[in-house]
């Protein structure tokens, strides 16, 4: 194909793929991230909209995360798809 | 178990309309690992497995919650890094719902209350939606 000594327009389908890799990448990053940021919380939510947070190193903390820890020794693993 | 959110007659359901419930609320949440739901008196009514187990430690949850707190509490959201555990109360029942990490809260809230509804309501927990 001549291009006149121009440079060659990359073929489109490249244009769509590295769009969507470019997507995906930063899907990645974010939920890296969010994992790498997210730590353990305890919170209760009431009747008419107040919640509240609960350190782990407080009293109801703590008690709460042993609890939640329990239910979560009973629900075991999940289960291979 | 109090609830104040609903009016209007609120029925216990069997305990083959909440498993009906509970295999629903699995199949709409692929994040979740096990769960159990309660009556207001804090009897199992449907559960993944360990019947016994989750009745313990649900109303053990739903103790230190209030505890906590020295109020009604309606919701629970614990995030561990070994999963995350969510409880609720709606209509007189409730739910316990453990997940993966990263579980998508309001979205799971929002599917356990609309089963509990559905369930006190008399129906069997998937709503009008369920063909």
């Amino acid at each position: 194909m001549a291009t006149d000594g121009g440079p060659v327009p990359p073929k489109p389908h490249r244009v769509l793929l590295d769009r969507v890799s470019g997507y995906a990448d930063e899907a990645a990053a974010y939920m890296r991230r969010r994992r790498v940021s997210r730590r353990p919380f305890a919170r209760l939510y009431f009747a008419e909209g107040r919640a509240s947070d609960h350190a782990a190193d407080s009293v109801a903390g703590g008690e709460l995360f042993v609890a939640a820890g329990r239910l979560i020794e009973v629900a075991g693993k999940r289960p291979k798809q | 178990m109090a609830d104040d959110q609903t009016s209007g007659v609120e029925m216990t359901p069997a305990g083959e309309t909440a498993e009906v419930a509970l295999a629903y609320l699995t199949e709409m949440s692929p994040d979740l690992r096990g769960g159990a739901i309660l009556d207001s008196g804090g009897a199992v009514l449907a559960a993944s497995d360990q019947p016994e187990r989750w009745r313990e430690d649900a109303a053990a949850l739903f103790a230190v919650a209030e505890r906590a707190d020295e109020e009604q509490v309606e919701q629970v959201h614990v995030a561990t890094e070994q999963g995350e555990v969510f409880a609720l109360r709606h209509a007189g029942l409730a739910a316990i719902a453990v997940t993966e990490r990263f579980a998508l809260a309001s979205l799971l809230f929002f599917d356990m209350r609309s089963v509990l509804r559905d369930l006190a309501g008399g129906g069997d927990g998937r709503g009008a939606g369920a063909a």
